[in-house]
């Protein structure tokens, strides 16, 4: 705990600290996923782009392909605070600033390597290797999934594959529309199969994608219950260190290593859940983390918050899907696979239909009440509109349901130049003080 | 005499919902829509009127401030700036397709705030696979049913098709006003063209026939044409929606013959299969007809192929009403142009045709700024 003080006076800007021992084991996970894609490319075997949160995961393991998180890569030159190099390369094509930094940090990218011949000096863990092919998707939000690699066939000239993956609107009535929603993704996901299988000359062995989803699921599920514990008070691991556990589930889904992972995060945050081990020694505030994507290059700002006593016990953002029954049916890996995404992006539907028509409002007034909440942050990214357009919507349709101080900061994912150190210190120390206004009027 | 051609286009033009507002003292429901996506065909078919939403341009935000994020699209914040004012209480429901991100976004939005008495949020694929044409005919099917609720009757098999020729024929027309533009000067301008094609989406489809019909039967004998100017261009663009910008561009040195916009050749420059079934030909002919980057047209041979499959249309359109430049009018957090609008320039470049693109953040604040570099740029070309 001594250290973490220590660490938190050096301010906004310096390394985070985290809690959790799993946390710390992170960064070789991500080192590894580089070196991996730089073997295989000496070895000249197939290399995949990829998006997360589009059903690439357990598909391209089984088809021992090997992806190239470009989200991941390009969060990781931000926290190294090089992402502007490749942000400038990316506007010196004519590519606005506003576009979101994890494409415009990959087209950027692309222009130096393909413009140099060869891997930009001094690239994050070596950089990221040319692709064989790029698998973007055309989802329900986030357009830039398959604009920026369609668009990077400029600097990249290899094979683009798009798959849709749609969800229903809050409103839909499932029972009308779910046959043909799982349908849609099933024989989307087939003409993906077909297309890795025309690429790479290989075969799917639908047995093992079967084992792969399998593993996957228990992980999901391991992953989930170690979430579950959480809910503890004081709190035993912090958004900060989340947003490094998320790793082994977003970006190595499937493997028996990202089981092993979060079995032991389990166990460890048993641990301190048994022997009251909190984040910080006097907890006074429990923040929720609402949906928004981190400001990669300052999550010290949590280890900041900690100083004043507040804690953030969970978050919405790269927390695991929740687990669901997938239908005796659907026995097709495909169909478990299509099921899992439906039912995962629709189970509060039902729920917002009922109530304030926002599934994401449901999800956050539940977390409110299981994780004992006084506040809620939303961060706002500006260069994604996917995640971060609808913030102020959600805040507002929550306060209707809940009266908590709510707090929205604003800088980038990647881009260090949108961030405003002193008045974000200014914001969170007047959020705070506001925290402690409401919880001195509801006692 | 009752008022037709351009006179009565410019009427519509300046009272926006004066004509669904009359309509609906009548009895008749207008359902208001975002963009391209959703066929006006089943609105007509259920004997309701479809109404275009758009935004304001002489406006800024006033009220969206509250509800919207500043690094949404500008149009979108700003048309639902003029629904929190007021100015969309005429509409009986509203019709948002899943176009984009910031599409997806303001449906929910409207709904938990103004709660209109009916809405409905259509999918729309971005790919253009087997499964993306039967999902989206399957996803017509179920707004053609929450339509039929509202109405609380079905839509037969003949009224779908008779609507569908209405629209055919409001397709055609549309075309046929293009060709006017052909001719050096040509017989009409690009805002004048601009303000018939708004007025064509706020009033019935029927009346909006009519109303073409005379504008190009006006025009066709006018003298009054526009002036010749030294440069002819085409104007690329997502949803620029109104005349202003156009006649920024007409003002500064050029005639803006051809466009490739939301409220411009965008939606009309197809038909829907009227024989056979309805709802598999619209499906077919929105989702593959209407040239928008928010759709992902898949890669079938080598680069060059997919970028002629892809833009091929703008070059034709460019050669055929022979530009000598384009301008690439690109709203400011509109992603999918954003990123296109690099690969469109370069295209077009290679094609013999020089370009500009100009971010525009929706509304006339910028029009000096936006005037100096047109002018820079028609200077180069003309
Ligand atoms: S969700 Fe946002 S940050 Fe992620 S890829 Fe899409 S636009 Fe970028
Ligand atoms: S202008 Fe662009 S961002 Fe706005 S609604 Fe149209 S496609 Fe979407």
């Amino acid at each position: 705990m001594e250290e973490k003080k220590g660490g938190l006076l050096a301010g906004i800007y310096s390394r985070t600290i985290k809690t959790t021992d799993a946390a710390k084991k992170v960064r070789p996970l991500t080192k590894k996923i580089s070196q991996q894609a730089h073997e295989a490319a000496a070895e000249g075997k197939p290399i995949a782009y990829c998006f997360i949160m589009s059903l690439h995961d357990e598909i391209i393991r089984a088809m021992d392909i090997t992806p190239i998180w470009t989200e991941n890569y390009a969060a990781i030159t931000a926290v190294k605070r090089q992402g502007e190099r490749f942000i400038s390369s990316a506007q010196g094509e004519g590519f606005p600033r506003n576009l979101c930094t994890y494409c415009t940090i990959q087209e950027g990218f692309d222009v130096m390597r393909h413009q140099l011949g060869m891997m930009p000096p001094d690239a994050p863990d070596g950089g990221m290797e040319r692709p064989t092919m790029m698998l973007g998707t055309g989802m329900m939000i986030c357009d830039p999934r398959y604009k920026s690699y369609q668009t990077a066939q400029r600097y990249n000239d290899v094979p683009v594959h798009v798959h849709g993956l749609l969800w229903p609107a809050a409103d839909a009535n499932l029972a009308e529309v779910q046959d043909y929603y799982v349908k849609y993704i099933v024989e989307e996901l087939r003409d993906l199969v077909d297309f890795l299988e025309k690429q790479t000359g290989r075969k799917m062995d639908w047995d093992r994608l079967n084992e792969i989803i399998d593993l996957a699921n228990k992980t999901y599920q391991v992953w989930y219950d170690a979430y579950q514990l959480r809910k503890a008070i004081p709190a035993p691991m912090p958004t900060e260190d989340a947003m490094s556990t998320m790793v082994p589930g977003y970006f190595w889904m499937g493997t028996q290593e990202a089981f092993d992972f979060y079995q032991d995060l389990y166990n460890e945050v048993k641990y301190r859940v048994d022997n009251r081990i909190g984040v910080i020694p006097d907890e006074k505030y429990r923040i929720l983390w609402a949906a928004g994507l981190p400001p990669w290059f300052a999550l010290a700002i949590l280890n900041y918050f900690e100083s004043l006593g507040a804690v953030f016990p969970i978050e919405i953002t790269y927390h695991p899907p929740p687990p669901v029954e997938i239908p005796s049916h659907a026995k097709h890996p495909l169909e478990r696979l299509a099921w899992r995404f439906f039912k995962q992006w629709t189970q509060r539907n039902e729920e917002a239909q009922r109530r304030s028509g926002d599934p994401m409002v449901e999800w956050m007034l539940e977390m409110i009440e299981d994780y004992k909440i006084d506040g809620v942050l939303a961060h706002r990214a500006t260069t994604c509109r996917t995640i971060h357009v609808g913030q102020i919507h959600q805040l507002n349709v929550l306060r209707d349901y809940v009266d908590l101080p709510m707090l929205i900061l604003e800088s980038d994912i990647c881009d260090v130049s949108a961030f405003d150190e002193a008045g974000t210190k200014d914001r969170i120390d007047t959020f705070v003080e506001t925290l402690e206004v409401y919880k001195k009027r509801k006692q | 005499m009752a008022e037709e051609g351009l006179a009565k286009v410019e009427k519509i033009y300046q009272d926006r919902g004066g004509r669904a507002k009359e309509l609906r003292a009548q009895g008749k429901k207008i359902i208001g829509c975002y963009c391209c996506y959703a066929p006006p065909e089943i609105i007509t078919a259920a004997g309701l009127v479809p109404y275009r939403i758009t935004g304001d341009v002489k406006e800024t935000i006033r009220e969206a401030d509250s509800y919207l994020e500043a690094i949404m699209c500008p149009f979108c914040r700003n048309s639902f700036d003029m629904a929190l004012r007021g100015e969309y209480d005429f509409l009986d429901g509203f019709v948002v397709p899943h176009t984009c991100d910031n599409i997806v976004k303001i449906y929910d939005v409207w709904k938990y705030n103004l709660k209109p008495p009916y809405s409905h949020f259509i999918n729309v694929p971005h790919t253009l696979s087997a499964a993306s044409l039967e999902f989206f005919k399957a996803e017509l099917g179920t707004f053609q049913r929450s339509i039929e609720r509202l109405i609380g009757r079905e839509i037969s098999l003949q009224q779908l098709k008779e609507s569908i020729k209405l629209h055919n024929e409001y397709r055609a027309l549309v075309r046929e006003l293009y060709e006017l533009s052909k001719p050096d000067p040509p017989l009409i301008s690009g805002s004048e063209r601009m303000k018939v094609l708004l007025a064509g989406t706020r009033v019935p489809v029927e009346e909006a026939n009519e109303l073409l019909r005379s504008v190009i039967s006006e025009v066709k004998e006018r003298r009054d044409v526009p002036p010749k100017k030294p440069a002819r261009v085409l104007v690329y663009g997502p949803e620029i929606d109104d005349a202003p910008f156009i006649e920024l561009v007409e003002g500064v040195g050029a005639n803006v013959v051809i466009d490739d916009l939301c409220v411009g050749t965008r939606p009309y420059w197809f038909d829907v299969e009227i024989n056979g079934d309805p709802l598999g030909a619209m499906a077919q002919a929105y989702l593959e007809k209407v040239n928008c980057p928010r759709t992902y047209r898949p890669r079938t041979a080598g680069r060059k192929e997919d970028l002629d499959n892809r833009f091929g249309y703008i070059a034709n359109f460019a050669k055929e009403y022979k530009v000598n430049g384009i301008i690439l009018l690109i709203l400011n957090y509109c992603d999918n142009y954003e990123f296109e609008s690099v690969e469109v320039k370069d295209y077009l470049q290679q094609a013999g045709f020089p370009g500009l693109i100009i971010e525009v953040d929706y509304t006339l604040m910028s029009i000096d700024w936006l005037k100096t570099r047109v002018q820079a740029f028609l200077e180069m070309i003309s």
